[in-house]
């Protein structure tokens, strides 16, 4: 046989053709009784359901916690969850919280210090002292 | 190092020539097994009518007179070939007027084991009542074998109480045309419930060809010299179980940790419980004939004369097995070759034969995601169909580069330089660097004539003129047309008088015909 092949598997690129947000699941967390909730009892009551209906991607789940602080917790495609105490917080700001959990890929937060990532390989093709012109000289 | 199969401007002037003179003629036949009017028969064979069924009879119901399901009912009182069960099943309520019969409500898989050998109503009072009256007795009732409860169909109300689905479904942006109940039933593996009208299987048998179509004609209309084996590799990259698993697990969809009726309507639902050890053991005795039931039977290939264990040459993988080039399991296997050839009958695939058995995560994700494109076909059409191909399969990254192995890739590179009537293949020293020391390097290039074929590096001669040829071997192989160039015969369903969608009639695409590579080299 002159000619065999090697099994591979291709890989995704989220974005690259459909995206698929990284945001599975948005839990609420609030408290009848206590006044940190006050919040997010007004948001659940108000702003909630818009909230719900301009992202139907993302599951939401709403559950009492009692005694305890209100918490918006995000849970992520890949496996990973991110919880945000929004105690004491207003609407707006809870409402910029529960964005900022739809907006997160999941990852921890790392510092990027090369923005640019590929697959793909070098166009050019990396340098080479044996394809000079004149020859390299060092 | 620059690799040359990535560059179309430095190809030498005698390849160009070759490429303008038109080659319509190609050895492979992938495209008549894929044929997408084979597939429209298919499709109107396999995929039964998709109505929901009945999930329970009330009250209301029996206005006049006792219900009298027919004989083989399956939709509210059970399969009368499934044995009793241990479920204390409620008796019918039998009110005080005799002609008054009514059932309540109950769950299916209640109502389902609820008989025991009959359908008739009139006798089930006396069969749930000895049923229950062994359970009285506090002894577990016998029985006959391990029983898995049938499942619940994939019903509107229960899908549209899920918002795992309904999330999964804005999520991969889905169209509106896509119901719910349908997502849901996408969902649903064979080995948990086994009635073809609710279970995927006849979608997955649907959605794996249009994915194969789809992926095989792509690829042969953007690399036309691509030799078989390559082909078949880069159809497994892109829509091969371990792939589309993957998809599954970035889709966000989850497997449920065991089916049931209580589980939400977005998880995947699959038997899976047996053990490695159980598996190994279940093809060993498989092996040695030692199980007799219908289950166990060791499934068919399709192929002719399968019990000698023929060569499997490419050719015949092409005929006989699936678009990835392994053997299919399930088909019947008939000796003798029938007059329209062999691909009529391997066509068809008796699913049921393998429906029940347990299977394993990676499988029944693959068969979701056949699964819900073949729904997408039916409910939204070919465009849609197409849309999501490009944007959930073709988008992914595979270097098609890699998937080579080349044996003696100088001797097919000279066999190649015949075959087209270029100059023979030389190897020729461009630069070197430190032949002496114990590390040296040496730079090789394939001439044919005076066009430079390939290059390639290594740390001997030897080596490096075989890179070289490798090398040449690929930019050969990976030639592609300009993309302007490119027309899928796809991209012309539609247009013509049998229109299968409003849409599809405003598209007006001029047919252009693609150039086909006679194939690879054979030595």
């Amino acid at each position: 046989m002159p000619l065999q092949a090697l099994r591979t598997v291709s890989k995704g690129q989220n974005g690259v053709g459909a995206f698929i947000l990284q945001c599975k699941r948005l839990d609420f967390h609030y408290c009848d009784w206590a006044g940190s909730s006050r919040g997010m009892n007004a948001f659940l009551k108000s702003e909630l359901a818009a909230f719900a209906r301009q992202n139907p991607q993302v599951e939401i789940t709403v559950s009492p916690r009692p005694g305890r602080h209100p918490v918006v917790r995000g849970h992520y495609i890949n496996g990973r969850e991110k919880a945000i105490c929004v105690r004491n917080m207003a609407i707006q700001e809870i409402l910029q919280k529960a964005l900022l959990l739809r907006n997160a890929s999941g990852e921890k937060l790392k510092r990027v210090t090369k923005p640019v990532k590929s697959l793909n390989e070098s166009v050019r093709g990396i340098w080479s002292p044996m394809h000079e012109r004149n020859g390299f000289k060092i | 190092m620059r690799t040359p199969w990535n560059t179309k401007a430095r190809r030498p002037s005698s390849f160009r020539s070759r490429l303008i003179e038109p080659k319509i003629q190609r050895t492979s036949g992938i495209l008549s097994l894929c044929s997408l009017c084979a597939l429209m028969v298919h499709i109107v064979a396999v995929i039964p009518k998709m109505t929901p069924n009945m999930i329970a009879v009330f009250p209301f119901q029996f206005a006049g007179c006792a219900y009298q399901p027919p004989a083989g009912d399956q939709t509210c009182f059970g399969n009368p070939r499934l044995p009793s069960s241990s479920y204390s099943t409620r008796t019918a309520a039998s009110n005080s007027s005799s002609c008054r019969r009514a059932v309540q409500y109950r769950p299916q898989w209640q109502c389902r084991q609820q008989l025991h050998s009959t359908s008739r109503l009139a006798s089930a009072d006396a069969v749930t009542a000895s049923m229950e009256l062994e359970l009285l007795d506090g002894q577990a009732p016998l029985r006959s074998a391990p029983e898995r409860k049938p499942f619940p169909a994939a019903s509107e109300s229960r899908a549209r109480s899920s918002a795992k689905l309904a999330a999964l479904h804005a999520r991969l942006a889905l169209p509106a045309k896509l119901p719910l109940s349908t997502l849901a039933r996408c969902l649903i593996d064979a080995s948990v419930d086994p009635r073809p009208g609710s279970n995927n299987a006849s979608l997955t048998i649907l959605g794996q060809e249009l994915l194969g179509y789809y992926t095989a004609e792509w690829l042969i209309c953007h690399y036309p010299r691509l030799p078989m084996p390559v082909l078949f590799a880069a159809q497994h990259a892109y829509v091969g179980n371990t792939t589309l698993a993957n998809l599954r697990r970035e889709w966000g969809v989850e497997a449920a940790v065991a089916p049931g009726l209580e589980v939400d309507a977005g998880l995947l639902q699959f038997t899976a419980n047996q053990s490695w050890k159980e598996q190994m053991e279940r093809q060993l005795s498989r092996a040695k004939g030692e199980l007799t039931d219908t289950d166990s039977q060791p499934l068919g290939t399709g192929r002719s004369n399968e019990e000698w264990r023929y060569r499997r040459g490419i050719s015949s993988r092409i005929v006989y097995d699936n678009e990835f080039g392994d053997l299919v399991e399930g088909r019947s296997i008939d000796n003798e070759p029938s007059p329209e050839g062999p691909s009529s009958s391997s066509m068809v695939q008796p699913v049921h034969r393998t429906l029940g058995n347990p299977t394993t995560v990676e499988a029944a994700s693959a068969n979701f995601i056949r699964a819900l494109v073949g729904a997408l076909y039916l409910h939204a059409g070919l465009q849609q169909t197409q849309k999501f191909h490009a944007s959930h399969i073709l988008s992914r990254h595979l270097q098609l580069h890699t998937l080579f192995n080349f044996t003696h890739p100088t001797r097919d590179l000279s066999r190649l330089c015949a075959r087209e009537g270029f100059e023979p293949p030389v190897a020729r020293l461009l630069s070197e660097t430190g032949r002496h020391s114990r590390s040296p390097v040496f730079v090789v290039g394939v001439f044919s004539g005076e066009d430079k074929l390939g290059e390639g590096a290594g740390s001997s001669l030897n080596e490096a003129r075989v890179r070289a040829a490798a090398a040449a071997l690929r930019a050969w192989y990976l030639y592609s047309p300009p993309e302007d160039d490119v027309k899928v015969p796809s991209c012309m369903l539609g247009t013509g008088s049998g229109a299968i969608g409003q849409e599809e009639t405003e598209r007006k695409v001029k047919w252009r015909s693609q150039l086909v590579d006679v194939g690879e080299i054979i030595t």
